[in-house]
């Protein structure tokens, strides 16, 4: 047994070390060590033993832990739980792809324009000049609508049949019930979040109408801790701090440890790579992203001051191959061949390269990001590696526990467990709850709740490494102003009443559902 | 007994905090309790030829020369004045280093025209490469703003002023003239400045309390200092007013960034001291900006102002007084413009109604936390001479930083 433990670990070290080789920034550690070797604190004698301690005492250690941890959290991405329905999800996934690329490709037809092309030199010099303020940069995204809306693609899950499916008479589907995942129940959400449900005092608890100077004292003491956490430069230390919420002034820091998003040199390099292949290719994507930014971010008073940093990111993003490669299941894509040239390998590309189509909100993701950067490439990595984390599960069809799916199955479950009065009231009223929260959901509350209190609610997403804690705030939403939503009976007024969250205090709330009575 | 209300503006905002609380809308010439008048009708309600007396349950929502502090020649004069009294005095706050103030050099380097044109010119010739902004006096809204750079400028302006046969009271009119801060804090490129509210409800002893709600207004065009924008008014000035002509101007969110976010993004990217000890320059120099109207404000009890104060940060976050509005636009841009001005009308009305909820002069205007709502005692100096300000949490804020608080005194 032993025996067999020893293999598998060597196994795994010899797959870590691999993997660590391919990682960009591994050129760079590996010259510290190099460095660190030939210093006179690395003993020939007692080599082992000195060069971890030096290693220890100059950060390389820490640099090199976190690079594991990074690599263990990449390892298990995969873990679909419900084999049997992985095969169902697929093939529905395949499905709403290929909807979504006939979709462009007549929208293209419609318009007259190419997917690809290789852009004019006019349009890319306008695009050098005003690459500060995109915002400014001339293009017709009248006739562009966006691919698809959050409605779109609640109406493709609603739809889902799966192997258990029963056909139900007349009556449109109302709910996820017949997707039978398991999801957890609020005493596992306890337990996963144990620090909130304790009680224990947390950030983000200053919404009364004054500063009480006790919070100020505990705000205070958490941004020393914090300090500390980020000087030992240990990212699962950093993880861990973020599970009583951060503190705005340490949250850049702990969110690139945590995602290992810290930019070098290379990262710059990588950048600029990407802005070169927006200004060399002309795609039907860039104006579905323009076209977004404007629909959203434009007319948003949190975000309208980010949105030229939100164009130039945004357009990045779409060129970043890496994006493909490192989503587990590789989104559908395009192959193009570009307008006007003969059709060879040279002169086809991945439609975007990236693999990721926006949809209507999808500048949301990134937004909140612009209140933490000041500087758009670190901008750009933590967008990126929080995408690559969480927010790709949230608009596409799978059965992962962190997928969009089990999200609202888990909202309903709660909803009807904790609330069966409100329950009832919406079925009575024939308006599903998920149409209510669906956008909420997808958007992960980004452009619904005001910045402050989002981001205390992505701190837990990055602390528990989980999203649950989206359905449950939905719940606790509802729950919150059942007295309202029980006074009223068609979709516009429960609307009405859910339209204004700017009162929510994410962390009171979340520590209230969670608590033992 | 009902409290009666009445209003010469036609603000919707106005009229409905006052229903809401169930008072009763008259007539100028009816007995009311409180008024809430534009400028004008309050001065000559004030003058001596109307011979108006107001009772002790009658309030107004104006001092009846504000001016001192509104118009912006007299708020330049103010300040200085209150400065050289200070040295005077030997008061460390007037304390001097390289010959700027160290404490009180919160307004921009500012000389009145045509009166102060050679200490301008004197000035002018130490950095001749600055630019300065030339504003009307009497004005508003951004109007009659220019930028020069150039000392010929100002001259031809000057010629072109004076011969203008059509517009005489142009010649007379009289501007300000400033360093421009042209190193403004830029948040995704672009300018803005802040608008904050402040309540006074007295001078002497001086009363004061800041809304925690207020906005930044952006420019709609990216900013650039160069010589070739210097005209273009888009980049350089943020009043509503202005913006709202250009192409870009935004109807949903009008270019405004709530105080909130504004903070967050500054604690987020530049850390909490910096940040703190920003709003707390904020603070201090409305503070003493009020000082230095304090002794020639003439007091009366009856009245009580909400001020719009109009604030540029630079880019090293500090901040710098342009100018105070005692009349702030209660005009709504936009939905969260109207909620925010909903809310600073209801806060001020709890604020200068006393407990009884009956409007009476001989209160000793000590607010308890309760009715403060939004706003924050900047500073009583009731309580700061009696020391009793136990009673008053909103204190609270400073006492952690003591040492912040007692420069208040």
């Amino acid at each position: 047994m032993e025996e067999i433990k020893d293999k598998s670990i060597h196994h795994t070290a010899l797959r870590l070390c691999e993997d660590l080789k391919q990682n960009p920034t591994y050129k760079g550690l590996y010259t510290d060590v190099q460095k660190l070797v030939s210093s006179s604190n690395v003993k020939y004698e007692d080599f082992k033993e000195s060069l971890s301690k030096s290693m220890k005492e100059n950060g390389l250690e820490a640099e090199l832990r976190n690079n594991v941890y990074h690599w263990v959290r990449s390892q298990n991405k995969d873990n679909l739980c419900y084999a049997s329905f992985d095969s169902f999800f697929k093939k529905a996934q395949i499905q709403w792809e290929k909807r979504i690329h006939k979709s462009l490709n007549s929208m293209c037809s419609e318009l007259g324009i190419h997917l690809a092309r290789i852009r004019f030199t006019q349009d890319r010099e306008e695009l050098i000049e005003k690459w500060g303020e995109l915002s400014n940069y001339d293009v017709d995204i009248n006739k562009y609508r966006p691919v698809y809306s959050p409605k779109d693609f609640l109406e493709v899950l609603l739809n889902l049949k799966g192997p258990n499916y029963k056909h139900r008479g007349e009556e449109p589907t109302w709910d996820f019930s017949h997707i039978p995942i398991k999801v957890k129940d609020l005493s596992e959400l306890r337990t996963l979040y144990s620090e909130l449900s304790h009680g224990e005092a947390v950030m983000g608890m200053n919404t009364s109408r004054y500063m009480s100077s006790s919070y100020a004292a505990f705000e205070a003491e958490r941004i020393a801790l914090g300090e500390r956490v980020v000087l030992s430069n240990h990212a699962p230390v950093a993880q861990e701090y973020l599970k009583k919420g951060c503190p705005p002034c340490l949250r850049k820091k702990m969110w690139t440890l945590v995602l290992g998003s810290e930019v070098k040199e290379t990262h710059y390099h990588y950048y600029e790579k990407l802005k070169t292949h927006v200004l060399q290719y002309d795609l039907m994507v860039d104006k579905l992203i323009i076209k977004d930014i404007h629909l959203t971010a434009s007319n948003d008073d949190q975000y309208f001051v980010f949105e030229d940093v939100l164009h130039q990111i945004l357009l990045c993003f779409s060129r970043d191959a890496e994006i493909l490669k490192q989503l587990s299941n590789k989104p559908g894509y395009m192959q193009v061949v570009l307008k006007g040239k003969p059709s060879t390998p040279e002169n086809t590309l991945i439609f975007p390269p990236s693999g990721v189509i926006p949809f209507h909100g999808f500048t949301m993701y990134a937004a909140p990001f612009c209140y933490l950067f000041d500087d758009s490439v670190a901008l750009y990595f933590t967008v990126r590696a929080f995408y690559l984390r969480y927010w790709f599960r949230l608009h596409r069809v799978c059965g992962h526990s962190q997928g969009i799916l089990c999200l609202c199955l888990l909202f309903e479950r709660l909803l009807q467990c904790y609330d069966p009065v409100l329950w009832h009231h919406f079925k009575k009223i024939h308006i599903p709850p998920i149409r209510v929260v669906f956008k909420w959901i997808m958007r992960a509350f980004s452009g619904h709740l005001p910045p402050e209190q989002l981001l205390y609610l992505w701190d837990l997403v990055l602390a528990y490494d989980s999203l649950e804690a989206i359905p449950l705030l939905a719940v606790v939403i509802l729950i919150f102003r059942r007295d309202n939503l029980l006074r009223v009976t068609t979709l516009q007024n429960i609307e009405a009443v859910l339209a204004d969250l700017s009162s929510i205090a994410v962390m009171s709330m979340l520590q209230m559902a969670l608590s033992k009575e | 007994m009902r409290v009666t209300f009445c209003t010469d503006l036609d603000k919707n905002v106005v009229v409905a905090n006052c229903e809401k609380r169930g008072w009763i809308q008259v007539g100028p010439e009816d007995d009311w309790n409180i008024y809430w008048a534009g400028t004008l009708t309050c001065r000559s309600l004030f003058s001596v030829d109307s011979g108006y007396r107001m009772n002790d349950n009658q309030i107004i929502n104006h001092f009846p020369n504000h001016y001192e502090i509104s118009r912006k020649d007299l708020l330049v004069k103010n300040i200085k004045r209150y400065r050289r009294d200070l040295e005077k005095e030997g008061n460390v706050l007037a304390e001097r280093g390289d010959s700027k103030y160290l404490h009180l050099d919160f307004i921009p380097v500012t000389f009145v025209l045509p009166a102060d044109y050679n200490m301008f010119v004197e000035e002018y010739r130490k950095a001749p490469q600055s630019t300065w902004i030339m504003k009307p006096c009497g004005r508003s809204q951004g109007s009659g703003i220019f930028l020069i750079n150039k000392l010929s400028k100002l001259k031809r302006w000057s010629r072109e002023a004076n011969k203008n046969p059509l517009q005489p009271q142009l010649a007379k009119e009289s501007y300000v003239i400033s360093r421009y801060i042209d190193n403004p804090l830029l948040i995704g490129g672009k300018k803005f400045d802040l608008r904050l509210y402040v309540l006074v409800t007295s001078f002497r002893p001086l009363k004061a309390y800041q809304f925690r709600l207020g906005f930044c207004r952006f420019c709609t065009v990216k900013y650039d200092s160069s010589v070739a924008e210097l005209d273009n008014m888009y980049v350089h000035l943020t009043n509503v007013s202005v913006q709202k002509h250009g192409e870009e101007y935004n109807a949903l969110h009008g270019g405004k960034l709530s105080v909130q976010n504004l903070r967050l993004h500054l604690e987020s990217t530049r850390g909490k001291e910096v940040t703190e000890r920003l709003f707390d320059q904020i603070s201090w120099l409305i503070i003493h900006s009020l000082k230095a109207v304090q002794p020639v404000i003439a007091t009366d009890r009856h009245c009580f102002e909400c001020y719009g104060y109009d604030i540029i940060i630079d880019n090293k976050l500090k901040p710098w007084l342009i100018e105070v509005n005692a009349s702030p636009s209660l005009t709504s841009t936009t939905a969260n413009d109207r909620i925010l001005k909903h809310k600073l009308l209801d806060n001020i009305f709890n604020i200068v109604v006393p407990p009884s909820g009956y409007p009476d002069v001989r209160w000793n205007k000590i607010v308890s936390t309760e009715a403060l709502g939004d706003f924050e005692l900047l500073i009583d100096e009731d309580i700061l001479n009696h020391g009793n300000h136990d009673d008053t949490a909103s204190l609270d804020r400073h006492s952690n930083r003591s040492a912040n608080f007692y420069r208040w005194k």
